[in-house]
């Protein structure tokens, strides 16, 4: 087990905290934009860049709706987003625990 | 050479679990409520609150008068508009069933004291004496926040929710039984310190978990 099999599209510290926060969530709950960016103080485009990967990953789901004539963006981890994640932290566990014997 | 490479693998590895730790712990702070926080602000209520009603029932030589029992509405619903703040601020902008569980469980306490007001004002109108009506809003009133304490407990898991309800189910049964103004001091020493006891006793839970982290 090596750094090297962990999955690419998480294991980017700005994208490892985007997923972090969204898997904070329960299952069915979504978060909305500025939300999610005052939670990991990060600017707009730097955080838009980094969910069109996840996006592209098919492992952020992104809901475009209006609330009132406001709209309003919501983002949640998809199901093979949250199986990701926790793929990811068992690796990570894994080679934390064969390196101290 | 594949030692070097298993260090750095080891050091990015717990680097990463230490982000997501710490990206955890951001959230807690920031986006849920806390319980000491609510705790505190409800248990200073109900202690100042409970020991001027208690006052102002041994200065009338009976139930509260009028300034008294203003004073204990004021901070009752200054504790009120405290939480609802804290709340909105720590869970606005996310949506879906567990949002939906918590507005629910909001209006849980505006319709069950809807409920309370009423049965008071039906036993007022059966004829119920001063005395009688004091001791019943308080037994009521009680009964609901800490049924609600002990629902909203056992949902959430959270121990010592549940085990406050417990207690305060149990303290406003129990604190009818000393009458108008034994009532007032029961309440406010073991309602409101109990209230304060579980703000003490989740801010050390959180303390040592962020130790643990």
């Amino acid at each position: 087990m090596s750094v090297g099999e962990l999955d690419p599209v998480i294991h980017a510290p700005a994208r490892l905290r985007v997923v972090a926060t969204l898997a904070t969530l329960g299952p069915g709950d979504e978060m909305t934009f500025p939300r999610l960016q005052k939670l990991l103080d990060m600017t707009g485009g730097n955080l838009s860049t980094h969910l069109r990967k996840l996006e592209d990953a098919e492992y952020v789901a992104v809901t475009k709706t209006h609330e009132g004539r406001k709209p309003v963006t919501y983002l949640a981890l998809t199901p093979a987003g949250r199986r990701a994640f926790e793929i990811y932290t068992e690796t990570l566990r894994q080679i934390v625990r064969g390196a101290t014997p | 050479m594949t030692d070097d490479t298993q260090d750095d693998a080891t050091l990015d590895a717990a680097a990463s679990l230490a982000l997501i730790d710490a990206q955890r712990a951001t959230v807690v702070q920031r986006a849920e409520p806390s319980p000491t926080y609510l705790f505190a602000v409800w248990g200073l209520a109900w202690v100042v609150g409970y020991t001027v009603m208690g006052w102002g029932s041994r200065t009338h030589d009976g139930p509260p008068g009028a300034v008294a029992g203003t004073a204990f509405a004021v901070l009752l619903v200054g504790a009120g508009v405290a939480t609802g703040i804290h709340i909105a601020r720590r869970s606005g902008g996310v949506r879906g069933p567990s949002a939906r569980a918590g507005a629910m469980f909001g209006w849980s306490w505006f319709i069950a004291f809807a409920a309370v007001n009423l049965v008071m004002a039906g036993l007022t109108q059966a004829g119920a004496n001063d005395t009688v009506v004091a001791l019943g809003w308080n037994a009521l009133s009680a009964l609901v926040v800490g049924m609600l304490y002990l629902a909203g407990g056992a949902v959430w898991q959270e121990l010592t929710m549940y085990l406050l309800g417990a207690w305060i189910v149990l303290v406003g049964g129990a604190a009818t039984l000393a009458g108008v103004p034994g009532v007032y001091t029961v309440m406010a020493a073991a309602g409101g310190g109990g209230m304060l006891l579980a703000a003490l006793v989740t801010f050390a839970l959180a303390r040592r978990r962020r130790a643990q982290a």
